[in-house]
C-alpha cells in the first residue's frame, strides 16, 4: 500500500522543488521496501478482501502470500536501487539532452507507480484487480519508455509496447470474464478449486497466456522490448528485471494452478518459452549494441521460465520462481553497468569498447558477478537457477535435458560477450569519471548474486514460498546446496560451460547463419507484421474519417446507409407469412386518422420545401401532429413531453439558422435535378424498409409488449401515475443521468463554439 | 418585420402578462409530475419559454433587468450537480445509486396534496438543467448575432 503512496508523495514533493523529488521517492521506496519486508516475514496467509462491486462480483482482494512477497520484494528492492542510481543518472542524462530538471518529477512519478502498481499487482488476488493493476503497469512504462519525447524513435517504441502489451491486456479481459461466466467468480483462489479440464478452460488460459507472453516478451511478441530500450537506462533495468516483463511471469505464477489443469496450455508454456530461449539466444549473439544484447538475453531468459512452468513438476514452479530471483539482481546490475559505461565512454556498441577493466575495477568486478551469475557460474546464485533448470528438465526426459544444456550454454556464450566486450580486449574508447551513485548499486546487486551463490537459503525459502502459492498446495521445502558428486544436474552444467566456451571460441563458424537469422527476422518477423497492421488500421481510420467529416449528408449516410442495410437483410432473412396484419379501423378512430394525415401530410410537405425557415417549420409541424396522435391514443404524458421537446427545438432551429448567413443558406438549399433525384430514390427505399418495420412490429406487438407493460404495472409502486417521469427518474434513472450530462455538455459545446467559453 | 418592430406594446403587455402563469405552470408541472402528466423536462421547458418570450419582447439587456436570473451555466450545471448528488446519495447507506426514499408500498409524507418523494427532487435538478440549457442557449446564439452584426 505504502508503494502506491509513494508516487503521488514523490510528485507532491517534486512540485514542490524539483530536487526534493528524488530524496522523497527514494525515502518513499525503502519504505515500501521495509513495509514488503515486514509483511513478507509476519503476516502469511491474511488477505484482504473488500467487494467494491459486488453485483459484478469484482472485488478488491489482496493477500500478501509467498508470490507475492518475491514479486513485491523485488519491485521495491530493485526499484529503490534503481532510483538511487537515477538519481545520478537523471540529472546527467537531463543535462546531455539539454532539458530542465523539473522534468524529472515526472519520471521519479511514473517509476514509483510503477512499482506500486506491481507491488499491487503482486498481491492481487482478483482478476479484474489485476487487470487493472496490469493496465496500470503498461500506463507507467509507456510514460518511462517515451521519456525523451523530443525523439521520435521513443515516441514509437513506447506506442508499440503500448499497443502489444494493451492490445493483449484485453485478452486477459475477455479470458477472465470467460471464466467469470462459467464459474461466477473472478477471484483466483476460488477459481482453482473450479475450473476443471475442458475447451473452455483451455481457450480462456490461452487468452490470459496471450497477454502474459506479450508482457513478458515472449515470441511471437519479443520484438517491443528491444524497441522499448529508447528508455532511459534505469528505466530499461527495472522493466527488465523487477517490473513490466516480470508481470508477465507474475501472471502465470498467479494463474498456475487455474492453468496446470491443462496439460495444452503447460504444452503451450513449454513451446513458447522454448522458442523465445531459442530466438533470445541467437539473436542475443548478434546484437552490437549493448542494451539490445541484453534486451534479447531477457526475452531469452523469461523464455526459460515460462519454459520451467510449462515443465511443471516438482521444481517447475519453485524453479521459475527462483529464476526470476537470479535474474532480476543479474539482470539489473548488467543493465545499470552498461549504463553507468555509457555515461562514461559515450559510447554503446560493443564494438567501440573494450578494456575498461583497468580504468574501471569496481564496476568491471561486480559487473562480471552479474554476468556470471547469468551465465550459473558456481559460486553465484545463478548456479542454483540453473540446477533447478536441469532438474526439471531432465524429470521430463532427456530431450529436454538436450535442450537445456543448449539454451544454457547460449546464455554462457552472449554474457561473456557482453561482459568480455566492454572489459576486456584493446581498449577503445576512453572513460571519464564516473559518479559514485551510478557504480555503487551495480556493486550492491553483485554483491548480492555472490551472496546468494554462497548463502542460497533465504533466497530459496522466498522461491519455495512463491512456488507453494502457485501450486496451491506447501512445495516440499526447496532444498539448494553445492553438491561435489556426479549427479546429473552437475554434469549438465559442467556440458554446457563446455558447450558455451565452444560457442564463444568458434564464433567466426556461426556468425554469418546467425546474423542471416536475424535479418531474416527483421524482413519477415513480427514486428514486421505489427508494423504493416498498424498502416493498414492508419489507412482503415483515415478513410473513415475523411468519409465521415467530409460533410454532413456523408455523416448521415454513413450511419444510415449500414442500418439500412443490416435491417434489410434482417427483414429478407426473417419469414414473412402472417407478419402484415390489418387491425380493425373504426369510427372513434377518426381523429386519430385525421391527426395522421396531418402528420404524413407535413412528412410530404418537408420534402417540397426548398427555404430552410420553412422547412424548420413543416418539420416541427409534423411532430406537433404526431403529439397530437399521442393524445389520441391516450397517452397525454407522451403526449405533453413531445409538444414541449417540438416547441423548443423548433426555437432552437430557427435561432441556430438565424447564426448561419442567408446567402450560404440558399446555396446550401440548391442542388441538381440527379442529385434531387437520388435523393427521392433513397427516401423511397429508406420509407418502404421503415413502413415495413413498424408494420411488422404493430402486427406482432405481443413480443416486445412485456418489458413494457411490467414498467407500467409497477408505476404505482413508485408513487407515480406518469409512466415517463417515473421512467426518466426512476426506472431508468441511470440513464437519465448519463443523458442530462450529455445536455450539460453540450451547453458547454456552445458556449465554446459561440462565446469562447464564456458560460452566459 | 424586424424584431424591434415586434417589440410593441401589445407584445409587450402580454408576454409579461404571460411570464407568472407559465412559471407557475412550470412548478406545478414539476411537483405534480408524479401523479399527473409532467416531470422536470417538461417544467424546465414552460418555464423557459416564458422567460424567453420576455427576451424577445424587451431585448436582453431590459429582460435582464427586469426578471434577474442566475448565469444560465450556474443554473445547468447546479442541476446536474443536485441530480448527481441525489443518485450518488444512497450509495452512502450500501444501496444502489438512484434508490428512491419513500421505498415501494410505504405511505410518501403528504403536504396538502404534494406527495414528498426524492424522485421529485431528482426532477427538480432535471428542471434547472433544462431551463439553465433553453435560455443558456438561447442567450449564447443573441449574443453571437448581436457580436456578429455589431
Amino acid at each position: 500500500m505504502l508503494g502506491l503512496l509513494a508516487a503521488p508523495a514523490a510528485a507532491a514533493a517534486g512540485a514542490w522543488r524539483p530536487r526534493a523529488a528524488a530524496p522523497a521517492g527514494t525515502l518513499f521506496a525503502a519504505l515500501a521496501f521495509a513495509a514488503a519486508l515486514a509483511a513478507s516475514l509476519a503476516a502469511r496467509g491474511e488477505g484482504v478482501v473488500l467487494p467494491w462491486a459486488p453485483s459484478l462480483g469484482a472485488s478488491f482482494a489482496v493477500k500478501m502470500d509467498g508470490l507475492a512477497a518475491l514479486y513485491s520484494l523485488l519491485a521495491t528492492g530493485i526499484g529503490l536501487v534503481v532510483l538511487v542510481y537515477s538519481a545520478g543518472y537523471l540529472p546527467l542524462h537531463l543535462e546531455h539532452q539539454g532539458r530542465p530538471a523539473s522534468e524529472g518529477v515526472g519520471f521519479y512519478f511514473f517509476v514509483l507507480l510503477f512499482m506500486g502498481s506491481m507491488v499491487g499487482l503482486a498481491m492481487a488476488q482478483d482478476l479484474i484487480l489485476i487487470f487493472l493493476f496490469w493496465d496500470l503497469t503498461a500506463i507507467a512504462s509507456y510514460y518511462l519508455i517515451g521519456y525523451d519525447r523530443h525523439r521520435e524513435e521513443s515516441r514509437a517504441s513506447a506506442m508499440m509496447s503500448l499497443l502489444v502489451t494493451g492490445i493483449t491486456a484485453v485478452l486477459l479481459l475477455v479470458g477472465a470474464l470467460l471464466l467469470y461466466a462459467s464459474h461466477g467468480t473472478f477471484s483466483v483462489p476460488e477459481l482453482a478449486g473450479r475450473v476443471e479440464p475442458g475447451a473452455l478452460l483451455a481457450s480462456a488460459g490461452l487468452l490470459v497466456l496471450l497477454a502474459a507472453f506479450a508482457k513478458s516478451a515472449q515470441a511471437p511478441f519479443h520484438f517491443w522490448l528491444p524497441r522499448a530500450m529508447a528508455a532511459p537506462t534505469p528505466v530499461s533495468a527495472y522493466l527488465h528485471s523487477a517490473a513490466m516483463v516480470a508481470a508477465g511471469v507474475l501472471l502465470v505464477g498467479r494463474l498456475y494452478p487455474i492453468l496446470a489443469q491443462s496439460e495444452a496450455l503447460l504444452a503451450v508454456m513449454s513451446a513458447v518459452g522454448l522458442l523465445s530461449m531459442g530466438l533470445g539466444g541467437v539473436l542475443a549473439l548478434t546484437r552490437d549494441t549493448l542494451k539490445q544484447l541484453l534486451a534479447y538475453s531477457t526475452v531469452a531468459q523469461y523464455g526459460y521460465v515460462v519454459f520451467m512452468y510449462g515443465l511443471g513438476g516438482r521444481y517447475g514452479a519453485a524453479g521459475a520462481a527462483f529464476y526470476v530471483i537470479a535474474h532480476a539482481l543479474a539482470k539489473s546490475a548488467l543493465f545499470l553497468s552498461a549504463g553507468a559505461v555509457t555515461e562514461a565512454t559515450g559510447e554503446d556498441r560493443l564494438s567501440r569498447l573494450g578494456g575498461l577493466w583497468s580504468k574501471m575495477p569496481l564496476l568491471a568486478a561486480s559487473s562480471g558477478l552479474a554476468a556470471a551469475g547469468l551465465a550459473a557460474l558456481p559460486l553465484t546464485i545463478g548456479f542454483f537457477k540453473d540446477e533447478f533448470f536441469f532438474a526439471a528438465a531432465l524429470e521430463r526426459g532427456a530431450l529436454f535435458g538436450g535442450l537445456a544444456v543448449l539454451s544454457a550454454s547460449v546464455t554462457l556464450a552472449y554474457t561473456w560477450r557482453f561482459w568480455s566486450g566492454i572489459f576486456l580486449g584493446r581498449p577503445a574508447a576512453e572513460p571519464g569519471r564516473v559518479a559514485g551513485k551510478l557504480v555503487w548499486p551495480v556493486v550492491l546487486l553483485g554483491a548480492l548474486v555472490l551472496f546468494g551463490g554462497l548463502l542460497p537459503g533465504p533466497f530459496a525459502a522466498l522461491a519455495g514460498a512463491a512456488a507453494a502459492s502457485s501450486l496451491g498446495e506447501p512445495a516440499g521445502a526447496v532444498q539448494v546446496a553445492y553438491h561435489l558428486d556426479a549427479r546429473p544436474e552437475n554434469l549438465l552444467a559442467l556440458a554446457a560451460y563446455a558447450l558455451g566456451a565452444a560457442i564463444v571460441v568458434s564464433r567466426p563458424a556461426w556468425e554469418p547463419a546467425a546474423r542471416l537469422f536475424a535479418r531474416a527476422g527483421e524482413a519477415a518477423g513480427p514486428e514486421r507484421a505489427y508494423r504493416v497492421g498498424l498502416r493498414l488500421l492508419n489507412l482503415l481510420s483515415d478513410r473513415g474519417h475523411e468519409l465521415e467529416v467530409r460533410d454532413l449528408r456523408g455523416r448521415i449516410a454513413g450511419i444510415l446507409l449500414p442500418a439500412g442495410v443490416l435491417v434489410g437483410l434482417g427483414l429478407l432473412a426473417t419469414p414473412t407469412v402472417g407478419v402484415f396484419r390489418f387491425g380493425e379501423v373504426g369510427a372513434d378512430d377518426l381523429p386519430l386518422l385525421i391527426a395522421l394525415a396531418a402528420a404524413a401530410g407535413a412528412a410530404l410537405a418537408t420534402c417540397l420545401t426548398v427555404r430552410h425557415l420553412t422547412l424548420a417549420l413543416v418539420i416541427s409541424s409534423a411532430g406537433f401532429s404526431v403529439a397530437l396522435v399521442y393524445g389520441f391514443l391516450g397517452a397525454p404524458d407522451v403526449a405533453l413531453v413531445a409538444v414541449l421537446v417540438e416547441t423548443i427545438l423548433t426555437l432552437l432551429l430557427l435561432a441556430t439558422m438565424r447564426l448561419i448567413p442567408p446567402g450560404v443558406l440558399r446555396r446550401g438549399a440548391r442542388i441538381s435535378a440527379r442529385q434531387a433525384r437520388l435523393k427521392a430514390a433513397v427516401a423511397v427505399v429508406a420509407g418502404m424498409f421503415a413502413l415495413a418495420v413498424s408494420w411488422s412490429t404493430f402486427s406482432q406487438p405481443a413480443i416486445q409488449r412485456g418489458a413494457y407493460e411490467r414498467l407500467i404495472a409497477l408505476t404505482p409502486e413508485a408513487h407515480g401515475k406518469d409512466v415517463v417521469t417515473v421512467t426518466l427518474a426512476d426506472f431508468r434513472g441511470l440513464d437519465t443521468l448519463g443523458e442530462i450530462t450529455v445536455v450539460a455538455l453540450a451547453l458547454l459545446g456552445v458556449a465554446t463554439l459561440l462565446a469562447r467559453g464564456r458560460l452566459p | 418585420m424586424r424584431p424591434e418592430e415586434l417589440r410593441g406594446d401589445m407584445t409587450r403587455f402580454v408576454s409579461r402578462a404571460l411570464l407568472l402563469p407559465s412559471l407557475v405552470t412550470a412548478a406545478a408541472i414539476l411537483v405534480k409530475g408524479y401523479a399527473q402528466p409532467g416531470d422536470g423536462f417538461s417544467a424546465g421547458v414552460v418555464a423557459s419559454l416564458g422567460v424567453l418570450l420576455q427576451y424577445m419582447a424587451f431585448g436582453e439587456e431590459e429582460a435582464s433587468r427586469l426578471l434577474p436570473l442566475p448565469p444560465a451555466g450556474l443554473l445547468c450545471f447546479g442541476g446536474l450537480l443536485l441530480a448527481l448528488a441525489l443518485a450518488a446519495f444512497p450509495l452512502l447507506f450500501g444501496q444502489p445509486p438512484l434508490t428512491h426514499y419513500p421505498p415501494p408500498g410505504e405511505e410518501p409524507v403528504h403536504l396538502g396534496t404534494l406527495e414528498l418523494i426524492t424522485a421529485v427532487a431528482f426532477d427538480t435538478g432535471i428542471f434547472l438543467l433544462v431551463f439553465g440549457f433553453s435560455v443558456g442557449v438561447m442567450r449564447l446564439i443573441s449574443g453571437a448575432r448581436e457580436e456578429g452584426e455589431g
